[in-house]
């Protein structure tokens, strides 16, 4: 039981890094970027091509893959979003969709739906009090930490972070005080290219490289930030946390082969009991 | 050839019948179903486990339909309180638990291998030798019906009320518009003609397995919806036969780029459609016709469309 908790958490800071990454442009754009689990698969693919193919060690490749990643959303957001911004969140939302399946079937032209893994040199667990613990699941519950700390900085104590939260705030009134938005959406694209990177990074590191990665945890991702009140950020890594815990010890009960079915009827519930998220207060609705 | 092109007719008319029910609940009540594939999966399964426990093609059929509509009512439930993101989110997730339980409950559903030797309805009679054309009459027989049934839906005051409950669900529940209630009942018949197509793949192929109801069919059917004209039932049919060229054509392209693989081939095909439904967004986000508006004036018919 203690067992299944401690890989909880792991689990949850491992899906913490995309839903943040959701809740940050839900948060600023509007719109749920369907496109996260592609992008969690391309972050993965870069860093399999620099430390496979060019023989980086894994912690040059994983910064290398994020901030190329951070670049190609950048790009993405430039040549779609940026193009159809006056659309309705409904387009916008269908259009990611789009996105997500030119991102998938570029990763599966080049490379195919052969299973890969990252070179990495394997390590014994780590053992306490009968508690075992990966390496990986270590530098999964470090990495992601340190990410979280980084974007609460940023949001809380950086201009950039005040800009955005304004945008999310009221994005007119943003703009009137001399917030520019569109500089303020690009960095926001590009930090969540940077997180959804590092998360395809870890979740290769714990198993394979494979066209499918990302989408696995797609629906684990969209429950956590609704839990956490979409477009908040903070809220996303408690929704994570809570969805890893009972995705987790779920297991014992539940055959793990329904992990995502266990997200969903989470899901469900939330939307149904607390439609706000468990953290996010009563909004008016527009 | 003749048998080529009736294959082609034959998917053209299904993939109309999964635009129409895209184009009622997202086009006309503007819900979105990123679940398609799983409630079409769940369509095609039903009508094949019933046909293979002996059920008649026209019971199996309408269980099928009544399935998927008795599913879909229960998931548009979830826009109980909220905005539709909700609604994509929780659909998309119920055809990943969709494929999930395909894809392991083998006592049921056969499991990765699928379920072959489905029994096609009617075969008795028709006789095995011009089944296929008899076939795609039946599916055209069945897109016509649809489309009437639907527009009349659509003309109907129930069909205004979807629409002013698309544009603004507030205004429409002041004006005394039970929301909830038409937001079920649009979501559970698209559904019901998402059943239908299920069924209706399961006895043309005679063999389905969990991986034919993955995402792709879903973006097929959006592709298709937003070709036409989001709304615009007259307009799919344009779409769908789009859609289908698009698919087919570049099915050929591994015979003139001999380079590329089968596999390769398949990856370069759905990138194109995931490229080709972003496009048509930016350059043509109307498509090529326009809903059904009661307009007065025929030429202010641009100006009305928002």
């Amino acid at each position: 039981m203690t067992q299944a908790l401690l890989n909880g958490v792991v689990s949850g800071l491992l899906i913490a890094l995309p839903a943040i990454a959701l809740s940050l442009t839900y948060g600023i754009l509007n719109f749920a970027n369907f496109s996260v689990g592609a992008m969690i698969t391309a972050g993965a693919y870069l860093a399999y091509i620099a430390n496979a193919s060019f023989g980086a060690p894994i912690m040059l490749a994983a910064p290398i893959a994020a901030v190329v990643l951070a670049l190609i959303a950048i790009a993405i957001q430039h040549g779609v979003y940026r193009q159809i911004r006056n659309a309705d969140h409904v387009t916008l939302l269908v259009a990611s969709m789009g996105v997500a399946f030119v991102l998938e079937n570029v990763t599966r032209f080049f490379y195919g739906a052969d299973v890969r893994t990252l070179d990495v040199p394997v390590a014994r667990p780590l053992l306490w009090n009968g508690l075992r613990l990966n390496h990986e699941q270590l530098t999964i519950a470090v990495v992601a930490l340190s990410a979280m700390v980084v974007v609460g900085f940023i949001l809380k104590r950086t201009r950039l972070g005040r800009a955005m939260r304004a945008i999310s705030d009221d994005p007119d009134l943003a703009e009137v005080r001399g917030i520019r938005r569109a500089r303020t959406v690009d960095w926001t694209w590009a930090l969540s290219g940077v997180l959804t990177a590092l998360a395809g990074v870890l979740i290769a590191l714990d198993g394979v490289v494979d066209p499918t990665i990302g989408m696995n945890y797609l629906v684990s991702i969209f429950a956590a930030a609704v839990i956490g009140g979409i477009g908040n950020p903070f809220g996303a890594v408690a929704g994570a946390l809570i969805i890893g815990l009972v995705e987790e010890t779920s297991a014992l009960a539940v055959s793990t082969t329904y992990r995502q079915g266990i997200s969903f009827v989470v899901l469900v519930l939330v939307l149904l009991i607390r439609p706000q998220g468990l953290l996010g207060g009563a909004r008016v609705r527009r | 050839m003749t048998g080529y092109l009736v294959a082609i007719l034959t998917f053209v008319s299904l993939a109309v019948l999964l635009g129409f029910a895209l184009n009622l609940q997202w086009g006309q009540a503007g819900m979105i179903n990123f679940g398609l594939a799983g409630f079409y999966g769940v369509g095609a399964y039903t009508a094949a486990i019933l046909s293979k426990q002996g059920a008649d093609g026209f019971t199996a059929t309408v269980a099928a339909i009544a399935m998927t509509a008795g599913l879909s009512a229960v998931v548009s439930l979830a826009t109980l309180k909220l905005r539709e993101d909700y609604l994509a989110i929780t659909t998309l997730a119920f055809s990943e638990l969709v494929r999930l339980v395909l894809t392991n409950e083998t006592w049921l559903t056969g499991g990765a291998n699928g379920i072959r030797d489905i029994p096609r309805p009617l075969i008795g009679i028709v006789g095995g030798e011009g089944y296929e054309l008899f076939f795609l009459l039946l599916c055209l027989v069945l897109v016509a019906g649809t489309y009437l049934i639907l527009e009349r839906i659509i003309r109907s005051p129930f069909g205004r009320a979807l629409r002013a409950v698309r544009e603004d669900d507030i205004v429409a529940a002041t004006l005394g518009k039970n929301v909830l209630a038409l937001r079920v009942k649009a979501f559970a018949i698209g559904g019901a003609v998402v059943g239908l197509a299920g069924a209706l793949h399961a006895y043309y192929f005679t063999y389905i397995d969990p991986g034919e109801f993955a995402g792709f069919v879903t973006v097929y059917a959006f592709m298709a919806v937003i070709v036409g004209g989001k709304g615009s039932n007259r307009g799919l049919l344009l779409g769908a036969c789009t859609v289908m060229i698009l698919l087919e054509g570049t099915r050929f392209l591994k015979d003139f780029v001999p380079f590329f693989s089968a596999q390769q081939a398949a990856s370069l095909r759905l990138m194109m459609i995931g490229a080709g439904l972003v496009l048509i967004l930016i350059f043509r986000p109307d498509g090529i016709s326009s809903e059904y508006r009661l307009s007065i004036r025929k030429s202010a018919r641009s100006e009305l469309n928002s």
